[in-house]
């Protein structure tokens, strides 16, 4: 029987179950990158960021927050800007659980639109997303090397 | 975007928290001026009430489920406005005691971003305290007590390190140390009350505690990530920072923090008259045993990230295994030792009030028979400059006093000891009075 998934707000006591996600995915040990992500989403907004758990062990996360003003966009936005799934927790809807109870926190801070930015070389994060209802956006992401 | 409303206090009221605060926390002003190097973006910290909409209106747990809120103390149980009023007088307690703690070792903080950390940490405690006084002010207690809200403000910006009303405020800070752990052990106790109280059956209470909370997030983050590097630190051999100097600072707050939750007695129906009339949702115990499974979680991580690093050659997965298998069976392994591992003591260990208070159990459980053995077994588990405080000599004198008889458990319970200070607090600070002159 698949345990049930719970999903509740990050709390400090998270950093390093985020860390290790991000490590099994990108390979990279990070804890200080961590820390300052982390904290930066619980002193604005602690209710935003979340974590999904099984059996009380942290599989996944999403942090993001509502802002509004930037790139010309001035109505509330819910920007959705890091997220992972361990990889041996994936496939069991966990992603789509993450994604509802940013989205609603979102609404409940008066935002009326979800917005986030995906690399064109992640074609499987973009995939998730469009399966959660994110379309292509009239927005135009541009960059210039220096 | 808003889901909150901000209120300043009325101008006699706003001058005196000011006033306060330029004697009792002289460094507010340079928050103002690190805010945007170390909390770019955030919203500007605002010296007000702050109060959340679309909370429930009913009471939420007790024997009066589903009943109107009280808006006002006229409206409560008389037994609840009681416990109510002593809920708030406490908490503001806290709230200024912990800045005063905090000043004394700010100026010590090694790294600016802990320290600003810190600062900010504090400016919100003041903003908690102030939103106490705004529930003591904006409505009508007199039907509850004789003390008019001008008394009880003047008494509450009055106390100073040594006259709060919880043992844990009345801990002077040894060093920046200390403004750490005291963030990640005691902060976390008070979000336990903040939580609880959340669902109040009196409506302004509740409706001030989420956004206590948001801010509460903070400060044990302020705590956990620098004693997160701290013990890597240590595990590098770091000459300024070790184990033993965190571990020691943890054990003076532990236990401290758990008498914050009341009466602890797995006998005693500790908080059960709260949750009986709706303005706590948890027992004393209950939290309690919540609490300690949290911090436990907590010393987990810091353990964890210590094997790490004195590990650096092993994979994660590997170091985590080794420190598994420290813990369960107690014993040095791989050049980790279970020594150096953080622990907390038992819950009855070097208690004053609520469970084990001035009984003799160590502190891994163990019973003393002697009172001068385990005299010297708790001082063996504080920070030395701790030992050397009035703090512990009272406890000390007390425990001796409780085994010859010359003193009633009960009235060593009561007793708190004071600390001494010539001239006492700022004489201004202590008069609302003397703000309106």
């Amino acid at each position: 029987m698949t345990a049930e998934t719970r999903v509740r707000p990050v709390t400090e006591l998270d950093l390093d179950a985020i860390t290790r996600i991000d490590e099994r995915i990108t390979g990279r040990y990070r804890p200080e990158v961590w820390e300052q992500r982390v904290v930066y989403y619980i002193r604005r907004d602690p209710d935003a960021p979340k974590v999904a758990e099984r059996d009380g062990t942290v599989v996944g996360f999403m942090l993001g927050e509502v802002r509004g003003g930037e790139f010309g966009l001035e109505e509330p936005t819910g920007w959705i800007e890091f997220f992972g799934v361990d990889p041996s927790a994936r496939g069991g809807g966990i992603g789509r659980k993450l994604v509802d109870a940013l989205l609603d926190h979102f609404r409940s801070r008066g935002a009326h639109v979800a917005r986030t930015v995906v690399a064109s070389r992640d074609a499987e994060i973009a995939s998730f997303l469009k399966a959660n209802g994110f379309t292509t956006a009239p927005l135009e992401a541009l960059e210039r090397t220096l | 975007m808003t889901d909150e409303i901000r209120v300043d206090l009325p101008k006699p009221y706003h001058d005196a928290v000011e006033h306060w605060q330029r004697h009792n926390f002289p460094d507010y002003p340079r928050l103002a001026e690190v805010w945007d190097k170390y909390f770019p973006r955030d919203q500007e910290f605002c010296l007000c009430a702050r109060i959340q909409q679309g909370m429930p209106e009913v009471i939420e747990v007790g024997e009066l489920v589903g009943k109107p809120k009280a808006k006002q103390p006229a409206h409560l149980d008389p037994e609840a406005a009681q416990i109510l009023l002593g809920q708030i007088r406490a908490q503001a307690s806290t709230e200024f005691g912990s800045i005063q703690q905090h000043t004394g070792t700010l100026h010590r903080a090694a790294d600016p971003q802990d320290q600003a950390w810190a600062l900010r940490v504090m400016a919100e405690e003041l903003r908690h305290g102030y939103q106490m006084l705004h529930l003591l002010v904006s409505q009508d207690w007199s039907p509850v007590t004789d003390t008019k809200p001008a008394d009880m403000v003047e008494e509450i910006l009055g106390m100073q390190t040594g006259s709060h009303l919880l043992a844990a405020f009345n801990l002077e800070f040894d060093s920046f140390l200390d403004n750490v752990v005291f963030a990640a052990f005691i902060d976390r106790v008070g979000k336990y009350q903040l939580t609880m109280q959340k669902i109040s059956a009196y409506q302004p209470y509740a409706t001030s505690m989420p956004p206590m909370l948001k801010e509460e997030a903070f400060h044990l983050a302020a705590g956990v990530v620098p004693l997160r590097r701290w013990v890597e630190q240590a595990a590098r051999g770091d000459a300024l920072i070790d184990m033993a100097a965190i571990q020691k600072s943890c054990t003076k707050w532990f236990c401290r923090g758990l008498e914050m939750f009341g009466d602890d007695r797995s006998d005693s129906h500790g908080g059960e008259d709260s949750v009986r009339l709706g303005l706590k949702d948890m027992t004393n115990r209950q939290a309690q045993d919540a609490y300690i499974a949290e911090v436990t979680h907590m010393l987990d991580d810091l353990n964890t990230r210590y094997v790490r690093a004195k590990r650096p050659d092993l994979s994660r997965d590997d170091a985590d295994a080794l420190y598994a298998r420290i813990v369960k069976t107690r014993s040095d392994e791989g050049g980790v030792g279970f020594a150096d591992l953080l622990r907390l003591p038992d819950r009855r260990f070097f208690r004053r009030r609520g469970d084990g208070a001035f009984q003799m159990w160590g502190f891994d459980g163990e019973r003393f028979d002697d009172v001068e053995t385990y005299i010297k077994h708790v001082a063996s588990h504080l920070p030395e400059a701790y030992r050397a405080s009035v703090d512990v000599r009272h406890w000390a004198d007390m425990l001796r006093k409780v085994h010859r008889n010359e003193v009633t458990l009960k009235d060593a319970i009561k007793s708190m000891p004071r600390l001494a200070r010539v001239g006492g607090g700022c004489p201004c600070s202590n008069s609302v009075r003397w703000v309106n002159a």
